[in-house]
């Protein structure tokens, strides 16, 4: 169990830590991986380079699972962090320890919002494209985003203000323009709950979202209930998507050029084999194996190109719900609490529980976690959904 | 899955699972294998595939001199270094 993989000690109050997914040229970079234990990058991440030019100060890296897409970081090569028994991210820790004002973090598959889910915590993942990406360690390139968590709406909006924006580094970031829309996104006045997406929660959950239901009707918000049958299915596509992505992206660690080196091998290939072998970790290789496999000649447009067909059957649905509603309202987890019980049982659960986080992952668009629950927008629509969450964050005082 | 097919991912991806791994690597494709079905089950023949979910357009730089970083440094973290060359076991023989 480790929290800080690196640590800087600092009376500032505008103290910010990033997950070990963010380059830093003065830390490590391990992004949870053996593959990149030690790793030093020669420049920092955009979104660092951002914060500190408007004065605020890293105050280290907090350790993740390996490369940011498992459940909750169980698959860290430093181990789980557990706390009061039930397996939470370091992020999570730090920020109820109150030792920083946020946490950046990258949701690659929606560990950073189940975790801010069953802490009590506020967790916005912004527009795709609208926050760089520059010096973050890819893993699932085309719906992974960076992520701001707090214990505040407030906290959260002030650094995403201070990261969002167009870079001339990122080919994936949108233009200045669009990424002015978030200024200009008009408030929420209806919000759907999807019934087919509380499907497998529990009573807690559901609890939960009873609650934020309560707190937006008494807020003026009309809440609805509503049921589509094509977004769930977009757990399938992304772990389809996520794998080949990240089978491509992790295929650049080989022990050559930097990252971890076996020290037994005969021959080239048994450097690269054995340097990966004993580096990465299981859900890792079954990940890499199945994006692989995802790709094949035989399986490519069974598989792979018809997870990108299902993707825009999906935008498409949100689209016609959009055109009645302004959000979503959906669980982010099916339990408040996992244990090492649970991933000792299925060390795949996370290809299950991203049942509901993989709708916003897969369409790019905005989600904010309050409450124990999961609202998701419009494209653009991030300011409003904080606007809201801190509302409701009134309401529940 | 067969085994072969397995072992020939395995090469691909320069991996060496043991027995044991094997096996939980054959239940987890099963897995995923059995939801496929939700997908097979929707209608996309007349739908574009959409690889990114937002216009993403090639991004064209000025042509200007920018820092860069010196050999050096692109290697402090390599394994094995040897006179600015990267070192790996030999390939010609």
């Amino acid at each position: 169990m480790k929290i800080y993989t690196s640590k800087v000690d600092t009376d500032s109050a505008r103290v910010v830590v990033a997950d070990d997914m963010f380059l830093t040229k003065d830390m490590p970079t391990a992004a949870g991986s053996k593959m990149l234990d030690g790793y030093m990058s020669l420049f920092d991440a955009e979104v660092l380079t951002r914060l500190s030019d408007k004065g605020y100060v890293l105050g280290g890296k907090a350790d993740v699972g390996e490369f940011a897409f498992d459940l909750i970081g169980e698959t860290s090569y430093n181990g789980a962090v557990i706390s009061d028994g039930k397996l939470t991210t370091a992020s999570a820790e730090i920020l109820k320890a109150g030792e920083a004002m946020a946490t950046l973090n990258m949701d690659v598959n929606g560990s950073t919002r189940r975790a801010a889910a069953q802490n009590g915590l506020v967790s916005i993942k912004p527009t795709y494209g609208t926050v760089s990406r520059y010096g973050t360690v890819p893993v699932a390139c085309s719906g992974e985003t960076v992520s701001v968590t707090s214990t505040t709406a407030d906290s959260c909006r002030e650094i995403l203000d201070a990261i969002a924006g167009h870079d001339d580094k990122d080919g994936t970031s949108l233009p200045t323009a669009s990424c002015e829309k978030v200024k200009s996104a008009p408030a929420i006045r209806r919000v759907a709950i999807l019934t087919s997406m509380t499907k497998g929660a529990d009573a807690d959950v559901l609890a939960k979202l009873d609650s934020v239901k309560a707190a937006l009707t008494a807020n003026g918000v009309e809440v609805c209930e509503i049921d589509n049958e094509v977004i769930p299915t977009a757990r399938v596509a992304w772990n389809i998507l996520m794998s080949a992505e990240l089978c491509n992206n992790v295929s650049r660690y080989d022990g050559v050029k930097y990252g971890y080196r076996a020290q037994s091998f005969s021959n080239i290939d048994e450097l690269y084999t054995n340097s990966r072998t004993e580096a990465f970790g299981e859900l890792l290789k079954s990940t890499i194996l199945f994006g692989s496999e995802t790709l094949s000649t035989d399986n490519y447009m069974k598989v792979y190109d018809k997870a990108l067909r299902i993707r825009r059957v999906i935008v498409e649905a949100f689209a016609k719900i959009f055109e009645s509603f302004d959000a979503i309202l959906m669980p982010a987890c099916s339990a408040l609490a996992y244990t090492e019980a649970d991933i000792k049982e299925n060390k795949y659960l996370v290809f299950e529980e991203n049942f509901y986080t993989a709708p916003a992952s897969i369409t790019g668009l905005p989600a904010v976690v309050f409450g124990g629950a999961q609202m998701v927008g419009r494209s653009f629509s991030e300011m409003a959904l904080l606007d809201l969450a801190k509302t409701c964050e009134k309401e529940g005082k | 899955m067969e085994r072969d097919t397995l072992r020939r991912l395995e090469m691909l991806n320069q991996l060496s699972l043991t027995d044991a791994q094997k096996e939980d690597v054959i239940a987890f494709f099963a897995a995923r294998d059995a939801e496929l079905k939700t997908l097979e089950a929707i209608d996309t023949s007349d739908t574009e595939r959409m690889v990114h979910v937002m216009p993403i357009m090639t991004v064209v730089r000025d042509d200007v001199i920018i820092k860069t970083f010196s050999r050096e440094a692109l290697q402090q973290g390599a394994p094995e270094t040897d006179e600015g060359y990267w070192c790996v076991p030999r390939v010609v023989e």
